[in-house]
């Protein structure tokens, strides 16, 4: 079978452009969520998520979700050295859930409350989380495979799973994957609806966590055959090892409470990747700060790994749950940590849940040897994603 | 890589409601329904009123084709089952709804019960609650191709031996607001429709020995992209899609004896379709664009494989140039194609039994 | 405001937000249990209740709080109805 590795990385984050912002603020342990200036938070209890910060690359005309995407799938394909008959052959895996909701809904929003209906084919067309593909495809002249998923909170990590599919599959020898979300009223109307959203900035595993903070981003990576990335001499970041993909079918917002499809998925990967539990040093968890889940992944993650078998941290806690981007940046995230031997920590998490018998990392990034690790998304609707990466190459 | 067989097939559409037989009797003597819409109560049946309270209708409708795909397939889902669902629109009436409570009432006017449906992957969540699906399941957002596509990557998870079975499936339900809007814009040339359909796809070996009915193959299935602008026409003829398929399938175009292409009357983009599936395949098989006569939306993607299984059986084709009739085609493998403006395109190899 | 009114306005809020049949809402009593799992429910799940609760907030004007567990309250349309009249009366 196809060894699958990371030749590229691109991110665009709530702390700015590029992987080296990115892994800067997670290093730093720097919390990224703070009031909420792209939308009208009047009369709603949370005002927080942690947004891109201005100017954003790329033109007015495109939706914020687009420039996020250009600017982040830019930089994976020229990290990774890719010229324009690989991308030529390349595979486009996106994950999607917004679109460009938010430009589409200035537009319903105007309608509605002035009653003129301007005219904007394009707020139409775009809406669509189908529309980065198109946008990205044509853009890079990506010629080969080409298709979005849309899994709610683990679409980043279904696209990199499903671009190591058809890697492994030998469909092609060469993907760009990865996911984006921008800000939208009707997510972050709807999370503060469901009274998921904690007032302050979100504390996964800490004992007084009230709920998720909202956030926005893009993460991409460049996945490659190995042996074409050997023979070319390109810089491999990690191997994408493994991957588990389950669904809960238990309900359409709150997770399964015995954690079976989140155990599941972390198997599945650790199988799919000929790795023992042992060998895991760290899991950077879905952690959205939400009771119900820190408390049902912690559960999940004592089952496959013992209670204290892996340092555990959520990225959540200082860049917001970024929703479509969350699988992807955390995957980057996740391979950073690995080449670095530096977990990077769980932001405001002040006093530990005695319930999460594993060390959070609080506050402070954590030195340590590490050789795999893995990356968790559990999306809405019991959408169960694991992702396993081993650094180097096999 | 495993045989992949179509064990079960269900649809919901203004068309026609029902399995592969219903929909065989429909194809043998095809017509175009008084409108695209389904009625409402056209899914009654298939969903009862404790759930239905629920589930928003491109929901209800996604579970109502699901469970009569499962239902002919006689299929356990314990044993192990994937899902994956194409579709263009998703849903966006609730989308509409949930903002509506907003603009009309502020946040006390925002349903907890309808925020979940403002995410694509709703009818796939609910779905797999509603059949117990626990394996992989996608939702794949395309223009056009939404359908095929689902059934292609299926196709793919059956073969790899990732998953035991799959309920692949499309759906697309119309939406006013969409439909002003595309009308303002000119696109009113093109037909439009809604519902639902689904396969059941198994390892052949698997299929027979549960003795489960096997109504087609399918030999082979590849997506790819053209070049052309965000919804936009190319004029690439070239299909490493079909390339693909016909490779894996171990078939000449000569061995094509019919073909489902994707149009809908959106004149530009038919012709496109017409000039690489020319270029591919020649003139020599007979093709039949079922769209032309019932409207896009992502089911009929999936509805033509199925229809494919039925005319590599029969020998029988839907033709819709000019009238609408029924051919003799030569029976066995043929092509089922479809490609989407902006260039994404998907081709399947469908084989009797 | 009664607690007699106040059930008319639930079962208003039952039809108008959490989409049951007219018919089913008009033949709930104030003694039909409301969560699932409980006898002769209507069977109302999580995400049912925090629907009721906006609708309570908004129709009611009284504010649900959420840090406190509530649970006893939802328990039937009897217990529901006092406890939001007597929310109204301190307000």
């Amino acid at each position: 079978m196809t060894q699958v590795v990371v030749t590229g990385l691109g991110a665009v984050s709530p702390y700015g452009a590029g992987v080296a912002e990115y892994w800067k603020g997670l290093a730093g342990g720097a919390c990224a969520i703070r009031d909420l200036t792209l939308i009208e938070t009047d009369g709603f209890r949370c005002r927080l998520a942690a947004e891109v910060p201005e100017p954003l690359a790329g033109s007015a005309r495109r939706t914020r979700a687009d420039r996020l995407a250009i600017a982040a799938a830019g930089e994976a394909l020229a990290d990774a050295g890719l010229g324009a008959r690989d991308c030529a052959a390349a595979a486009l895996v996106v994950g999607a859930v917004g679109g460009g909701m938010l430009e589409a809904e200035a537009w319903y929003w105007r309608t509605a409350r002035a009653g003129v209906r301007p005219a904007s084919l394009s707020a139409l067309r775009a809406v669509l989380p189908s529309a980065h593909a198109e946008t990205l495809g044509s853009r890079f002249r990506l010629g080969g495979p080409r298709h979005t998923v849309v899994t709610a909170c683990s679409s980043g990590a279904v696209a990199l799973a499903e671009a190591s599919e058809l890697i492994a599959a030998g469909v092609v020898d060469v993907a760009l994957a990865g996911g984006v979300d921008a800000i939208t009223r009707i997510c972050f109307m709807g999370f503060n609806a469901l009274k998921l959203l904690d007032t302050a900035p979100c504390r996964p595993f800490d004992r007084e966590r009230r709920g998720m903070s909202i956030g926005e981003g893009a993460g991409f990576m460049v996945l490659e055959a190995e042996a074409r990335a050997r023979a070319r001499g390109a810089r491999v970041y990690a191997t994408l090892a493994g991957h588990g993909m389950t669904t809960d079918a238990f309900h359409v917002t709150a997770p399964e409470p015995e954690g079976d499809g989140m155990v599941r998925a972390m198997r599945a990967a650790l199988a799919g990747g000929g790795i023992t539990p042992a060998e895991v040093q760290y899991a950077n968890a879905h952690g959205t700060g939400t009771p119900q889940n820190d408390r049902i992944e912690a559960r999940a993650l004592a089952r496959v790994f013992g209670e204290g078998g892996l340092l555990v941290s959520s990225s959540k806690s200082m860049i917001g749950h970024t929703m479509a981007a969350a699988g992807s940046l955390e995957a980057i995230a996740t391979v950073l940590a690995l080449g670095h031997d530096l977990v990077p920590p769980t932001a405001n998490l002040a006093t530990p849940d005695p319930d999460v018998p594993f060390d959070c990392v609080p506050r402070a990034a954590r030195a340590a040897r590490l050789g795999c690790a893995i990356s968790n998304s559990f999306g809405f609707g019991g959408q169960n994603v694991t992702l396993l990466f081993r650094r180097g190459v096999a | 890589m495993a045989r992949v067989v179509i064990t079960g097939v269900g649809v919901v559409s203004a068309a026609v409601t029902g399995d592969s037989a219903a929909l065989g009797a429909f194809l043998a003597a095809p017509f175009a329904p008084a409108a695209g819409a389904l009625g409402a109560g056209a899914v009654a049946a298939l969903v009862d009123p404790g759930e239905s309270r629920r589930l928003s209708r491109v929901c209800q409708l996604t579970i109502a084709a699901a469970r009569l795909a499962l239902r002919e397939s006689g299929l356990d889902p314990a044993a192990g089952l994937g899902l994956v669902v194409g579709t263009e629109f998703g849903d966006l009436a609730s989308t509409h709804a949930f903002a509506d409570g907003f603009l009309a009432r502020g946040p006390g006017g925002l349903s907890a019960l309808m925020f979940p449906n403002t995410v694509m992957n709703t009818m796939v969540a609910t779905t797999a609650i509603a059949v117990g699906a626990r394996e992989l399941a996608l939702t794949l957002n395309a223009p056009t191709v939404a359908g095929e596509l689902a059934v292609a990557r299926a196709t793919a998870a059956v073969a790899s031996g990732r998953v035991p079975a799959v309920l692949a499936g499309g759906v697309d339900e119309l939406d006013p607001v969409v439909e002003r809007e595309l009308e303002r814009f000119g696109f009113d040339a093109e037909r439009r429709s809604e519902g639902a359909v689904f396969l059941v796809l198994e390892p052949r070996v698997a299929a027979e020995a549960r003795g489960a009915p096997v109504l087609g193959e399918i030999s082979a299935a590849a997506w790819r992209a053209l070049p052309a602008r965000p919804w936009g026409v190319g004029r690439t003829c070239r299909s490493p899609a079909i390339e693909a398929v016909l490779e894996a399938a171990g078939a000449r175009a000569a061995d094509l004896g019919w073909v489902y292409a994707s149009g809908s009357c959106d004149d530009a983009r038919d012709r496109w379709e017409e000039q690489v599936l020319g270029a591919a395949l020649g003139s020599e098989a007979p093709v039949s664009t079922l769209g032309r006569l019932l409207g896009r939306h992502a089911g009929l993607g999936v509805l033509r494989v199925a229809a494919g299984a039925w005319t590599a059986r029969s020998g029988l084709l839907p033709a819709t140039d000019g009238a609408t009739r029924v051919e003799r085609v030569r029976p066995g493998r043929g092509l089922v194609h479809g490609l989407a403006r902006g260039g994404t395109h998907v081709a399947l190899v469908v084989d009797a039994a | 405001m009664e607690e007699k009114e106040v059930l008319d306005e639930l079962k208003t809020i039952l039809v108008a937000r959490l989409k049951f049949d007219p018919r089913r809402a008009a033949e709930t009593t104030e003694s039909t249990p409301l969560p699932k799992g409980v006898a002769g429910s209507i069977g109302l799940d999580s995400l049912d209740f925090i629907e009721l609760s906006i609708a309570i907030e908004e129709r009611f004007g009284i504010a649900m709080d959420e840090n406190q567990d509530l649970t006893e309250h939802f328990a039937s349309f009897d217990s529901l109805s006092r406890f939001i009249a007597g929310k109204l009366r301190s307000a």
